[in-house]
């Protein structure tokens, strides 16, 4: 290394980003986050105080937080917790159970039974309900079935009920405990059990004795992600609820907007009181996964002990064998042979077959609209919703300047907000903005709504990536924009990826957040096929909803199979 | 050439913990310094400091004559602007880098022609013995050659200074008295002054040109490596740069560069330092500098204690013993054979037995 060679300066470049650039980036992006996300709860705040709508001649009134003690609004409340309650109980159980199975006994099909609980996660929930509606109600399926089969004319099955919603709710949540508690059971300390047999307990004293002690805080944090999850469901309500006169939180909401006239200052109060309930029962949930005091997680390696199930072991096949019937084959069967027949009949070999669904579909302005809309909101605002979320993610877990914690809690608002709340807000907030009745307040509202999905994924991979990566870039002489873009961002790409998939998966499928603030032009997929079901085009629904279980499970397939290649 | 590095004043402070407490030092071209401690001395921060990867309160940093960091001054230049060479303790290899961008990393960053990159990066690359392992990925690298390229990745655009942070504890003994080698010999031939930072005494001592030992935000002594294990200031001092024992004496009488006194088993000593007054002190040899002998009966004298051998351990080219001598325990190494149980004379030069500064007398 002489001095004759150096033909080019090696000094470290003059120019570069300086702590202002970050600082403004940082700014945008809190103020970009504040307004999706306090916009909205402050116009719900203000709308509870409200005696009419935005842009009515309203005034000031304490009668909207009254009205929360009503009778009728007591009652959903009570219906709503009595659903949540008993709906996060099955779910954890049964989702627990299967984990169980698969993760510490000799259960033969394990990696089947994961597949298709992954299937059922994917599967989406207000297409599940449809399902059912078709098989349970009255005139549906299986009443039909026991009808002309059996003889038995008494139509038992009535999914329009308080245990219709139960049976439907914790099929769609079940995998959702599923996940929550195979961390937790997968990585156990071994020998806490196998001090257990050797002191002479045999298997099932070991799990009752043992094991159960052992996930009570995974158990709780499942029992209360699952409570949240059943609260905040809208489609299931909505659709096998409100036939039945059975409301809840959620689908009272609606009704009080959808009426005529709207009550949309009570709609706020309602909704402020449903996220206090779910935001709560969030925090607590959070505080739990902390105390993890159970010496769970081990380095040590050694294989659990994997219990012999004997006898029972075809049992519990038969019964996971059951759940994955039940959750998404013959749902998809009742859908694909709705959707393949002119007129809904319950026996099959009465029905008339035909293509007409599908070509309605293909046919109507309306509908083809509908499924570019969602490609687009779902599409474009999977990008700007990654994007925001792994500025937010390196904020906080990288850059933090003054002010990221405050950030961080914003960005984890929407976990404890129920999606219809949320459109609610944007709903309130239209008075403000120009955006109502374009695609943006859907992208808005969307973006608003998964931003912790996008944040905790790509957080989970910042936090993994060894800080000296970045700090030898910049000691090696590159400034902090361009060491984000040479080095983090290929290293982040496995999280975004995923992140990405997730997100345009959430938004295609969601129908809360939308219900209160599509109009005509920008109607979604989830929208299109809830209303054709509503006015009985069974054919269409299902028709639709196949192309959209279709498009979500290739996704889904796509999204585990990618490559993720650095 | 340049004028290497100079700290003064620097402060570091975490909540109300101060991390570097008013470190001031020097480091000429060329010159090797480590700066040697316990965890939690400031050791690190003060590299990150230089490095820019932490703001100090207080204080004022050159490299190569130019500041980068004056708190007066309100003066503060980013890590990327510095032009050190930083090797971290973890590598911080990029693992979707080849072994050749890697290195390359800091021309491309600098806008360097593809030529100039070529020769440069190439030129890194053998002078750590990994010119073949150009197209490797980083993620098939071991240990040891990741921290190759690592060293290669701090040289190849010729910083004004090189900073370590550990390099070499997270490689296994063999490879880190290897590269222990290689490190001081690029660092000659780079003629760079360089700052490396580590716990261990054996890589202080045989790396640097001057140890700062540090503890608890503050440098104890500073010195060249003989200096510090020959005199050390204190039994702080004396304990991290290697194996030492420790003597409490009651002194009685002070000379003009010795003292002498009486050690708790009665026997005689004098011992080289300086005291105002009579009383006890501490006194310390080191293991190597004990010389052992059997019992014969008629030794005597100053500096020859008696004692017991407790223990012994058999090194391959020496024993080591631990002595019982009254209420203390000697550690010595000595290729002497004494069998365990056997009675030993201990005795040693007066020059080898140095006073420290007590607790009371600092």
């Amino acid at each position: 290394m002489s001095a004759s060679d150096t033909a080019v300066d090696l000094r470290p470049p003059a120019r570069g980003s300086s702590a202002t650039a970050i600082r403004a980036i940082f700014i945008a992006t809190f103020t970009i986050t504040a307004f999706l996300i306090v916009t909205p709860l402050a116009a719900l705040l203000y709308g509870s105080f409200r005696t009419g709508g935005p842009g009515t001649n309203a005034t000031y009134t304490l009668s909207n937080w009254q009205g929360l003690l009503e009778p009728s609004i007591l009652d959903t409340l009570l219906t709503t917790l009595f659903i949540s309650v008993a709906t996060s109980l099955f779910s954890s159980a049964f989702g627990g159970a299967m984990a169980w199975l698969t993760y510490r006994t000799d259960f033969r099909f394990k990696r089947a039974l994961v597949a298709a609980i992954g299937l059922s996660f994917f599967f989406p929930g207000f297409i599940l309900a449809m399902a059912w509606v078709i098989l349970g109600s009255p005139g549906g399926v299986l009443n039909g079935f026991l009808s002309g089969v059996l003889g038995i004319d008494s139509e038992p099955f009535d999914i329009y009920s308080v245990g219709g919603i139960i049976w439907i709710q914790v099929l769609h949540i079940t995998p959702f405990a599923f996940f929550t508690l195979r961390g937790p059971l997968s990585s156990m300390d071994a020998s806490l059990e196998e001090a257990a047999y050797a002191s002479g307990a045999n298997p099932w004293q070991v799990a009752r004795r043992v094991t159960m002690p052992l996930m009570i805080f995974p158990l709780m944090s499942s029992l209360l992600l699952c409570f949240v999850l059943s609260v905040e469901q809208f489609a299931v309500p909505a659709m096998v609820g409100i036939p039945g006169h059975v409301n809840t939180l959620a689908t009272e909401l609606y009704l009080l907007i959808s009426f005529s006239p709207p009550n949309t200052g009570l709609a706020a109060a309602v909704g402020l009181a449903m996220s206090a309930v779910t935001g709560l029962s969030i925090f607590v949930q959070r505080r739990v996964v902390h105390r993890r005091n159970a010496p769970t997680v081990t380095g040590k390696g050694y294989r659990l002990h994997m219990l012999q199930l004997g006898r029972s072991r075809g049992l519990a096949e038969v019964l996971c064998l059951l759940y994955a019937l039940l959750s998404f084959i013959i749902p998809s069967i009742a859908l694909l042979y709705t959707s393949a027949i002119k007129f809904f009949v319950a026996n099959p070999f009465e029905a008339a077959w035909t293509w007409r669904n599908y070509n309605q579909i293909w046919e109507s302005p309306g509908t083809i609209r509908s499924l570019v809309n969602t490609l687009i909101v779902a599409g474009g605002g999977a990008v700007l919703g990654l994007a925001l979320g792994t500025l937010i993610a390196y904020s906080t877990h990288r850059l933090k300047p003054r002010g990221f914690r405050a950030l961080d809690v914003l960005a984890s608002l929407p976990f404890g907000i129920p999606g219809i709340v949320i459109g609610l807000g944007f709903l309130w907030s239209y008075v403000w903005l120009p955006i109502y009745g374009t695609l943006w307040v859907l992208v808005f509202c969307y973006v608003a709504r998964f931003l912790p999905y996008a944040t905790e994924t790509v957080g989970a991979q910042i936090v993994q990536l060894d800080r000296a990566l970045e700090e030898a870039a910049w000691t090696s002489g590159a400034s902090r924009i361009a060491s984000f873009r040479r080095i983090m961002l290929p290293l982040l790409r496995p999280a975004l990826q995923s992140g990405y998939f997730l997100l345009f998966i959430a938004y295609f499928r969601e129908i809360a957040a939308a219900a209160l603030i599509y109009t005509s032009k920008t109607e979604v997929l989830s929208i299109s096929i809830w209303s054709f079901f509503e006015n009985a085009n069974w054919g269409v629904a299902s028709a639709l909803s196949v192309v959209t279980t279709v498009i979500t499970v290739s996704l889904m397939v796509a999204m585990t199979r990618a490559p993720l290649k650095l | 050439m340049g004028t290497g590095i100079t700290i003064k004043g620097l402060v570091k402070r975490f909540g109300d913990k101060t991390i570097i407490d008013h470190v001031s030092f020097d480091i000429a071209v060329g010159e090797l310094v480590c700066l040697l401690g316990p965890s939690g001395c400031g050791k690190t921060t003060t590299l990150r400091c230089i490095a820019g990867l932490e703001a100090p309160e207080e204080g004022r940093i050159e490299i190569n004559g130019q500041p980068v960091f004056d708190s007066e001054a309100k003066l503060t230049v980013e890590p990327y602007r510095r032009n050190a060479g930083m090797v971290f303790q973890s590598y911080a290899i990029w693992p979707h880098l080849s072994v050749f961008e890697n290195v390359a990393f800091p021309l491309r960053v600098r806008r360097a022609p593809n030529a100039e990159v070529e020769t440069r990066t190439m030129r890194a690359l053998a002078m750590v013995g990994l010119a073949d392992f150009r197209t490797r990925s980083a993620q098939q690298l071991s240990g040891g050659q990741q921290q190759r390229v690592a060293v290669a990745r701090a040289i190849v655009y010729e910083p004004d200074v090189l900073l370590f942070d550990e390099p070499l504890s997270n490689l296994d003994a063999r490879l880190r008295d290897a590269t222990r080698a290689e490190i001081r010999r690029l660092q000659r031939e780079l003629n760079v002054a360089a700052v490396y930072v580590t716990h261990d005494q054996a890589e202080a001592l045989s790396l640097a040109d001057r140890i700062l030992v540090m503890s608890e935000g503050r440098i104890h002594q500073a010195g060249t490596p003989q200096e510090i294990y020959a005199a050390p200031r204190d039994a702080f001092v004396a304990d991290v740069v290697g194996a030492t024992n420790f003597l409490d004496i009651a002194v009685h009488t002070i000379g003009d560069t010795t003292v002498q006194g009486v050690a708790p088993d009665g026997a005689l000593v004098r011992a080289t330092g300086h005291m105002t007054a009579p009383g006890p002190a501490r006194v310390m040899v080191r293991p190597d500098r004990l010389r052992i002998a059997a019992d014969s009966g008629d030794q005597g004298g100053e500096n020859c204690m008696y004692g017991t051998v407790r223990q012994r351990l058999f090194l391959g080219g020496h024993y080591e013993y631990a002595v019982t001598v009254g209420p203390t325990t000697l550690r010595a190494f000595s290729p002497v054979e004494v069998a365990e149980g056997g009675r030993v004379a201990v005795s040693f030069a007066a020059s080898d037995c140095i006073v420290l500064e007590t607790k009371d007398a600092s």
